[in-house]
């Protein structure tokens, strides 16, 4: 069932150029966190989502300091081996102070251009409105430039809908594996996640569908397992979710940025523009990196481990990641009051070496078994 | 390290500021960011209180390991900023030279200094039950525009508002302008201070500077900080007029980047002065030195807002290269030192470029030291000394 996802995520390079080709539209990269591709859809540009990889780090030393988060050190790799021909412009968005320098020194070492969706955080509604519109008008400007086709009312609202549907399906099957704990393996579960950042819209979500529907006819595994929720920026390395299977603990729900802090996102709003990305940034699930006192991280968090049944949470940190580190203590202390076991590992993605995150997990495990 | 006259006024000062802070019933305290607009702050007759100049002040006596161990030792990452972890040990555990800071009524954080500084205060919000204030300076990747301006001028009212609601009394405009009045004379007396570097010796030096600036980070918008700026001045004009320099035998004259390394303020020194090695102008203090360049009194907020986002690091690589080659040239700098401070992304991220392309633009050398403003742990006296002497020997062959 999952092989067409496998196929994806370990020829990654193979299928974005064959994806290019067969659109015939430029490869737009899209850095964390949160950027709508919904923008670069309408432009005309083909969106592959760079969360990272786990090359191992060389040149990337050479412009970036240890303590960068390995997100950064290693899409900088990619970038300096050649690894990214394909890709012909950039999309950040201003989560954090290292993707800020980050895109910063793109323009310094390479030719290709690079938009910047900067996130207002103001409380104040009219100020936000005013640089928003602002930075909305640039970042359009910008794709356009790169892909040379101009954004119309009738290309957002159709990439709205291509979007918004993926995230839809993406949404099913996360119900699926809450309501059927078992049926699909953790690393299954990422892989198809993992697939859809670097596929076009339209293939993604027919082979989204065509799971779904093998997967709804199947029944939910018997015996007892242990089910907790996991969170963190970003999901990788997906080896890690073999010791998750091998110790049979059901990761049932997830606060992930690219998990479903994204596919929780609604459809973006386009009528008024200016609206529907604030509302799609901050919406509907908490972020770190995102102030928003209106949506506390604290009660989302309870009510969604408590939502899924869980037994425990497991912070997931990206060494390096501050927005994460900084709001850790007092989350797994709001956890533990509500009687949520929690803890956390530390991951680098260019890790190959796990055995100290098995023995915190099994550690776990055997701590919320009791 | 120079010991001017006017350090004891300072030490007056900043002396009577904390007893204020910890003893006053009457104002409502808030914790403030460095670069956070603090003249609305003293218009309103709240007290602003300086995390980071505690945190300063913390390591700077050498008190802030143990503060730091305080925080981690309740989950706080080694990995977040040493100036967070410091406030945080010294609030749970009322230690350091002054046993923590008194409790904020209000929190005011602006991001031009950082975006971390946002998740600390977040952390200080849900500690304290307080409300924070936001002022969003987004990062000017190509310069200051007219939407950013209008964008934080915004804010301002609105930050009007919110303390016309906090404090139950309304803003006074004429109150405000003096403030401002105050807090642009002190950052213009600062700026004329920091200029008499480019005299031959250099009547101070960089190490200098840091301490001299926690007036201006914390008493910014009061008369008797503009004061203290001018006495300050005045003394340091006549050691310049004199020709007396800061080192005995200034032979290198070079800049500082990034925070200064409080826990080696002293040791530095000493390394500098038997080097001959001048350090004459530092990105970090200039940094409350150009308040009133824009200025303009029939539109006060406009020039406020400007200043608040025009902040060095808040400005893009193009424009922080040809700053640093502007300054090599101004104060005829024989090479330049880069801190990649562990704890300060922004300031760091994007350094290893800049100092290629500054040497390229500048023909002088640069040397880049591993370090953190408040954690001696990651901070190795012998590796920073033997990169430091390679560094002075290339300034000796570049000569």
């Amino acid at each position: 069932m999952f092989e067409p996802f496998y196929e994806v995520v370990f020829n990654v390079s193979k299928n974005i150029t064959e994806n290019k080709t067969a659109l015939g539209r430029p490869v737009i990269g899209v850095m964390p966190a949160f950027f709508p591709m919904e923008l670069i859809d309408a432009a005309g540009g083909y969106p592959v989502q760079l969360w990272g990889n786990n090359l191992s780090l060389g040149k990337s030393d050479a412009y970036l300091q240890a303590f960068s988060c390995s997100v950064a050190r290693s899409v900088l790799e990619l970038e300096l081996i050649e690894g990214a021909r394909m890709v012909e412009g950039y999309a950040f968005t201003s989560i954090c102070d290292t993707l800020i320098n980050l895109r910063e020194l793109y323009r310094r070492l390479f030719p290709k251009p690079t938009v910047e969706l900067s996130i207002p955080i103001t409380r104040t509604d009219e100020a936000r409105r005013i640089y928003l519109k602002s930075v909305i008008a640039s970042v359009i400007s910008g794709l356009e430039d790169i892909t040379g086709t101009k954004v119309t009312s009738e290309s957002l609202t159709k990439a709205s809908s291509l979007h918004a549907r993926t995230r839809e399906l993406q949404r099913q099957l996360y119900y699926i594996r809450a309501e059927k704990s078992g049926l699909i393996k953790n690393y299954d579960f990422y892989v198809t996640i993992k697939a859809g950042f670097f596929l076009p819209r339209s293939v993604y979500n027919q082979m989204l569908e065509d799971l779904l529907e093998k997967l709804d006819k199947l029944p939910q595994p018997k015996g007892k397992r242990t089910k907790i929720v996991l969170s963190g920026m970003v999901f990788d390395p997906i080896e890690i979710y073999k010791i998750f299977d091998d110790l049979n603990i059901d990761i049932v729900d997830d606060d992930f940025a690219n998990g479903w802090r994204t596919v929780s996102k609604g459809p973006l709003e386009v009528a008024d523009i200016v609206e529907g990305v604030t509302s799609y940034v901050f919406n509907p699930a908490p972020c770190c990196c995102l102030y928003n006192p209106d949506n506390d991280r604290h009660p989302y968090l309870v009510d969604k481990a408590k939502k899924a049944g869980a037994e425990g949470v497991l912070f997931w940190y990206i060494k390096f990641c501050e927005p994460d580190a900084f709001d850790r203590p007092q989350l797994i202390q709001r956890l533990k009051d509500e009687g949520i076991p929690a803890s956390f590992f530390d991951v680098e993605l260019s890790m190959t070496n796990f055995d100290a995150i098995k023995t915190r997990i099994d550690a776990f495990s055997e701590m919320i078994k009791g | 390290m120079t010991e001017f006259q006017a350090a004891s006024k300072m030490r007056e000062l900043m002396t009577e500021y904390y007893i204020e802070a910890k003893t006053t019933k009457e104002k409502p305290i808030a914790w403030v960011t460095s670069g956070a607009p603090v003249e609305f702050l003293y218009t309103m007759d709240v007290l602003p209180i300086y995390p980071e100049n505690h945190s300063a002040m913390c390591g700077a006596a050498h008190k802030s390991l143990e503060l730091i161990e305080a925080a981690e030792a309740v989950g706080f990452s080694p990995d977040i900023c040493s100036y967070a972890r410091t406030d945080f040990g010294a609030d749970m555990t009322k230690g350091g030279p002054i046993q923590g800071l008194p409790a904020p009524d209000m929190l005011l954080c602006s991001t031009n200094i950082c975006k971390t500084v946002i998740k600390w205060y977040e952390v200080v919000a849900r500690n304290y039950n307080v409300p924070l204030f936001i002022v969003d300076t987004p990062f000017m990747h190509d310069g200051l525009t007219r939407d950013l301006i209008d964008y934080t001028t915004t804010q301002f009212k609105n930050l009007e508002e919110f303390l016309t609601g906090f404090t139950g009394r309304s803003f006074d405009l004429d109150r405000f302008e003096e403030v401002l009045k105050f807090s642009l004379e002190a950052a213009n007396y600062w700026k004329k201070i920091l200029q008499l570097g480019k005299t031959k010796p250099s009547p101070f030096n960089s190490q200098d500077t840091f301490i001299h600036l926690a007036p201006i980070v914390t008493l910014r918008g009061t008369q008797k900080c503009a004061d203290y700026y001018k006495i300050l001045y005045e003394e340091i004009r006549d050691l310049a007029a004199k020709k007396v320099g800061s080192i005995p035998k200034e032979k290198y004259r070079t800049l500082w980047d990034n925070l200064p390394i409080w826990f080696k303020l002293r040791r530095l020194a000493e390394f500098f002065e038997d080097k001959k090695c001048a350090l004459v102008v530092a990105t970090y203090t200039n940094s409350w030195g150009g308040l009133g360049d824009d200025y303009d009194p029939k539109n006060p907020y406009e020039g406020l807002a400007k200043a608040y986002l025009s902040v060095y690091i808040n400005s893009g690589f193009e424009h922080r290269i040809n700053y640093l080659a502007s300054l090599i040239d101004e104060y005829s700098l024989t090479g330049f030192i880069l801190h990649s401070d562990r704890s300060c992304k922004p300031y760091s991220i994007g350094m290893y470029r800049m100092q290629e392309e500054v040497t390229r633009l500048t023909g002088k050398p640069g040397v880049i030291i591993e370090g953190d403003m408040c954690d001696p742990r990651v901070y190795s006296d012998a590796q920073t000394e033997t990169r430091l002497e390679a560094f002075i020997e290339s300034m000796e062959d570049s000569e």
